[in-house]
């Protein structure tokens, strides 16, 4: 007894010197604050049966979902880039009149409920709209389209590449690039060459933002596009439809898809060292 | 043959007015000046990276006053040295050659002779952060001269450097002021180009 209290005594004597009561407060609320975001998550996967989500793999409709979601947000991501990288840039370099409300407007989306977002994408592509007129000229009709689906992903995600190309874009030495220039580049080729290789672990962040925010978007898309089904929206539709048990499933599946594009992505922006 | 005539510029508190200089060929002048007195601003006016208010560039006769800088035969070697950290060395100096569209073999043989001539032909392989402050000065140098500017423009080269890599490196400087550039050599320390220099102008 004697010695397990001796034991005991070292052991805290061991913990209150490595550990202040600061640390030990700190460590608590960070564990409980991962708990929380692991936790859901957890109970979401022990809580489905692999058969059921064997089945759920084969499940034509779920395929489907997930190749539009997939798809619609990777293209839009790559279109959104050709406007965004430039608009990042000059962000970045560009003193300017009104420069911290073109901000303000970049981060709108960020702020705006999804589904007032959805509403304001409907409005742009709706048939009385300048755009739902052209389209309809052609015999087409944007809402309900994957055209829609892939603009209400792009409206809310598109401030998540914008910012972070933009702090990459800051982060590049001026000077690199006026050295580049005197040494007889273009504007255009410093931008090419120097700029954008910099920047480059910055803007792959923002387009895996871009592309996760994008695949799972439901606030807007669903107002813009209930059919085809993205994924979230079909996880909404089998929840109200048939009940939690049958959503579950879906929604396993649609995470693990979510977290290994992401750890995919990442892996292939991590910068390469050589000495 | 550099020529500044009247140039005049702002930007914050500093104001430049009515500056002439005139550089014959193969000068080496020493833009003598305090720190914060703009002796960096004025490279960056004739190397074209800043736009002029007032006043006129010539180099060699030609006016540059509105050419921007990839057109103008300057080269300027800045302080910190400002080496591409995502290229290899071979690949710094290789750049201004590979974007003029010139032939894979010349490139490399121009690569090799540049640096075989400032002793950095071992560290091609190398990335610029492994470097030592002189080897990038050397690297940095070696990229700049690869294309043969007519005016080198320098900006506090000797000052980052210690003592001993100093005077390797201000001989260096000589070497490159034998062969016929024109030189101006911005710094604080008129002791560093009282060897270099056949001409000094002070700037306040």
């Amino acid at each position: 007894m004697v010695f397990l209290i001796f034991v005991l005594k070292n052991k805290m004597m061991h913990l209150r010197q490595n550990y202040t009561t600061v640390r030990l407060v700190f460590l608590f609320l960070s564990g409980v604050m991962l708990l929380f975001i692991v936790a859901p998550l957890l109970g979401l996967f022990f809580s489905t049966s692999l058969p059921a989500l064997f089945e759920t793999m084969k499940d034509p409709q779920v395929k489907g979902s997930i190749g539009l979601t997939l798809g619609v947000s990777a293209l839009f991501t790559v279109l959104a880039g050709f406007f965004a990288l430039p608009l990042a840039y000059v962000m970045a370099r560009k003193e300017f009149r009104g420069k911290a409300f073109v901000q303000g407007l970049i981060d709108i989306p960020i702020v705006l409920p999804h589904s007032a977002a959805g509403i304001a994408v409907l409005g742009f592509i709706a048939r009385d709209s300048a755009l739902g007129k052209l389209a309809e000229a052609f015999g087409l009709n944007l809402v309900g389209s994957p055209f829609a689906i892939g603009v209400a992903m792009a409206f809310v995600s598109v401030p998540f590449l914008i910012n972070a190309a933009r702090d990459g874009f800051q982060a590049v030495p001026e000077r690199l690039e006026q050295a580049a220039r005197s040494l007889g580049a273009s504007p255009f080729r410093v931008f090419r060459q120097i700029s954008l290789p910099l920047a480059r672990p910055s803007v792959i962040t923002g387009l895996v933002l871009m592309f996760a925010r994008g695949m799972s978007e439901f606030g807007a898309v669903v107002i813009v596009a209930y059919h085809p089904m993205t994924t979230p929206v079909l996880i909404f539709d089998r929840f109200n439809s048939y009940g939690l048990e049958y959503a579950k499933p879906v929604a396993v599946l649609f995470i693990i898809l979510c977290i290994a594009v992401f750890m995919v992505l990442r892996l292939l922006g991590r910068k390469k060292t050589k000495v | 043959m550099l020529v500044c005539k009247d140039l005049e510029y702002k930007v914050g508190d500093f104001h430049l007015e009515n500056f002439f200089l005139i550089l014959e060929k193969g000068d080496y002048c020493a833009l003598l000046g305090p720190s914060g007195s703009g002796k960096t601003v004025l490279l960056e006016l004739i190397a074209g990276l800043r736009v002029l208010k007032k006043g006129t560039i010539l180099i060699d006769g030609t006016d540059c006053t509105f050419v921007p800088p990839q057109r103008r035969p300057v080269g300027i070697l800045f302080q910190d040295y400002a080496l591409f950290p995502h290229m290899s060395v071979f690949d710094n100096i290789a750049w201004p050659l590979v974007i003029r569209n010139m032939k894979k073999q010349e490139v490399h043989e121009m690569v090799v002779r540049f640096a075989e001539d400032l002793d950095i032909a071992r560290h091609l392989d190398r990335m610029p952060e492994s470097l030592s402050g002189g080897e990038k000065q050397r690297v940095a140098l070696a990229r700049t001269l690869v294309i043969h500017p007519k005016v080198l423009l320098l900006d506090e080269p000797l000052s980052a450097l210690d003592a001993p890599l100093r005077d390797q490196s201000a001989l260096l400087l000589k070497k490159v002021s034998d062969t016929g550039i024109t030189i101006l050599h911005v710094t604080h320390d008129p002791s560093e180009v009282r060897m270099l220099a056949n001409r000094q102008v002070a700037i306040t």
